[in-house]
């Protein structure tokens, strides 16, 4: 306790503030431009903390990080284009919010939902990183799959109109996360002899090419801009106060969202874009009106926003504790905190623990600076959406993309793949294969790869190796959560076909 | 522009095409590494399979998927990206992103009425500062390696 105050003291000076706001300002830059990820915001200011004291650098880069996971869900929402592959499910409800004039409502809820996740993150950081972090070392390859397959059950509520459709599209990404070198046998895979696809398919270029390509397709053979001209900020129809009755008035997704986010956090290797995705597919299956999801429900971009925002802190968990990075940009917290002599484990909370809960109190306070930062942020952003011509947004977004991506390994060849991805996205998705589940099946395709392989490999003698995958009570409760997520997603459409579900009608939304 | 298309035969085609690309390939690989893409391979393929016979016999009404906007404007936009990223390597960065970002903006401005030539002569240092800002803090700021091929 007496660490806690002497770090908050320590962090109430005008300096370590002003590196908040700067911090928090420059990630909120970074991430809301499709492309730039939040590891690259944290890789791109790391040099500029290195003259800095240990305290204000692991300052600036957490707040970095909590802004550039926030900006991600502005182009999100605004040009339906996820800044950060984390705000992926914030597009699924956020853009048409925008599209129906209700921009402002949608940024507001997404910005007080990530002020919430961000402050329950670090409250489990400084309460719960002890015991979680054990419970996430039971997480070995078994439970990886298991974790892997829940996420895959968000196929059934991501595929618009046709189940089989959104399934055909998982298993396309899951195919595509298999180009390259095998992660259990090392062999080059699917390269048809290319050696620059060695690497593989890097999700970011996938994730732009799918969700941009098409968009910008679309606005320019409608000659008309993302969001209607007409279409006002949307602050006239709804206050912050009447934005926030309707985030804190359903607190049950809002707790949920949270929760959902800080377990997936502790899990190595999961990430922000499984926790968001997970999340939202909860939100919508507890939903009393499941259908008006992916139509414009702001529980939605609550349920993606408050779980992405909580994996930031959360995500440090493993980190702090074990030294295992729980998400990227915790590899680079991770090198911060070696560059600066100190190792992750019990020391970090005893001998070096002001500066420890110093940082883990400056997310806190990065989280609470979201608020003005975000709200004065959006209205500048959606001024500039709006008044840009339709004929200068396309081309400028398109540049905007083709650096993005080639940044990210200096490849050209990763622009070649995103621009083929896109092009190929806007045909599937007019055949009815969305982007959604496709990306679904790139990210979690991996995990499951290398869940299942590993467990097979460790099985080898055993007469069922696939029981292998089912060998302990945490792997158990896991395939059964599978299974009832499996139950609760195919059980409406049964209802729905055999005219047992009276409210029931066609899906007929559009990109999820 | 409206295609009567059955979207069920066309997504079941796409997936039976993807799994013979893939498929092939796939003879030289060892267990470990073939283990889970094979899983994969059969699967996509049964839910191909399963979409063509949907569409085929359980397909209530004829299907149709549309276009929305100028297909012409599509394919020609699709096409100027393709271009872009091709001669990214032979003119640099810079040049091309100008060029491309100047004459997509003149192509797509047409579908409001004719471009004027004070528009493009106002476009000119806009489109320059946005491509030289860029350009600047990609190169010098983030030390990204941009290509510069014969230009910059």
């Amino acid at each position: 306790m007496e660490m806690l105050l002497q770090a908050l003291a320590s962090l109430m000076t005008f300096e370590s503030v002003i590196t908040v706001l700067v911090g928090v300002s420059a990630g909120l830059l970074i991430g809301s431009m499709p492309g730039l990820t939040a590891t690259m915001a944290l890789a791109v200011l790391l040099p500029f903390t290195f003259s800095m004291e240990a305290l204000q650098g692991l300052i600036a880069l957490g707040a970095v990080y909590m802004g550039s996971i926030y900006g991600g869900a502005f182009t999100a929402i605004l040009i339906n284009t996820p800044g950060t592959p984390s705000s992926i499910a914030t597009t699924f409800d956020g853009y048409p919010m925008a599209r129906q004039g209700k921009a402002f409502e949608a940024l507001t809820a997404a910005t007080l939902a990530s002020v919430v996740g961000g402050l329950v993150g670090v409250a489990f950081l400084l309460i719960l990183a002890p015991p979680l972090a054990r419970l996430a070392v039971a997480f070995g390859p078994a439970e990886m799959f298991w974790v892997a397959m829940l996420g895959l059950t968000l196929v059934a509520s991501l595929s618009s109109g046709s189940l089989l459709k959104g399934m055909l599209g998982g298993c396309i990404g899951m195919l595509l996360s298999t180009i390259g070198v095998s992660p259990v046998g090392g062999e080059t895979r699917f390269t048809f002899g290319f050696p620059p696809l060695q690497g593989g398919i890097e999700l970011i270029v996938a994730l732009i090419g799918l969700f941009v390509i098409p968009e910008l397709l679309t606005m320019a053979a409608e000659g008309k801009g993302a969001l209607p001209r007409e279409g006002d900020f949307g602050k006239r129809e709804a206050s912050i106060r009447q934005v926030a009755r309707t985030v804190f008035g359903k607190p049950v997704n809002l707790v949920r969202s949270c929760l959902i986010g800080q377990i997936i956090a502790i899990i190595p290797g999961a990430g922000g874009n499984v926790t968001s995705l997970v999340a939202y597919n909860e939100a919508r299956r507890f939903s009393k009106d499941p259908e008006s999801f992916g139509k414009g429900n702001v529980e939605g971009i609550v349920a993606s926003e408050s779980s992405n925002n909580v994996m930031v802190a959360g995500s440090m968990i493993p980190l702090l504790t074990l030294g295992i990075p729980g998400a990227p940009p915790d590899a680079i917290i991770l090198g911060v905190l070696l560059l600066h002599g100190l190792r992750p484990g019990l020391d970090l909370f005893t001998e070096t623990g002001v500066l420890t809960n110093g940082f883990i109190l400056s997310m806190g306070l990065a989280a609470l600076m979201l608020l003005p930062v975000g709200l004065l942020g959006a209205r500048l952003i959606h001024r500039i959406v709006i008044r840009t011509p339709y004929y200068f947004m396309v081309p400028c977004i398109a540049m905007v993309t083709i650096l993005g991506t080639f940044s990210l390994r200096n490849s050209l060849l990763d622009v070649a793949i995103m621009l083929t991805l896109g092009c190929a996205g806007y045909f599937l998705r007019l055949i009815g294969i969305y982007a959604a589940p496709i990306v679904l099946g790139l990210i979690l395709g991996g995990i499951a790869e290398q869940g299942y392989v590993q467990t097979m490999l460790a099985a080898v003698t055993d007469p069922f190796p696939w029981l292998r995958l089912l060998s302990n009570t945490l792997s158990k409760v896991l395939a059964a959560m599978v299974l009832l997520g499996v139950a609760t997603a195919l059980v409406p459409i049964w209802l729905q076909r055999s005219g047992r579900l009276d409210k029931a009608s066609p899906d007929k939304r559009g990109e999820p | 522009m409206i295609l009567k298309l059955n979207t069920d035969i066309a997504a079941g085609c796409f997936g039976l095409l993807f799994c013979a690309l893939l498929w092939f390939p796939q003879s030289d690989l060892g267990r470990l590494s073939i283990i889970f893409p094979r899983a994969i391979l059969v699967i996509t393929t049964l839910i191909a399979i399963a979409l063509l016979i949907k569409g085929l016999f359980f397909s209530p009404e004829e299907r149709q998927v549309e276009i929305t906007g100028s297909p012409r404007r599509l394919l020609v936009v699709m096409a100027g990206f393709f271009i872009w990223w091709l001669l990214i390597d032979i003119l640099g960065f810079a040049v091309t992103s100008f060029i491309a970002i100047y004459l997509l903006c003149w192509y797509l401005a047409r579908v409001q009425g004719p471009v004027s030539t004070g528009q493009l002569l106002r476009w000119l240092p806009i489109i320059s500062v946005i491509v030289g800002s860029f350009y600047l803090t990609f190169r010098h700021l983030l030390n990204v390696r941009l290509p510069a091929g014969l230009l910059f």
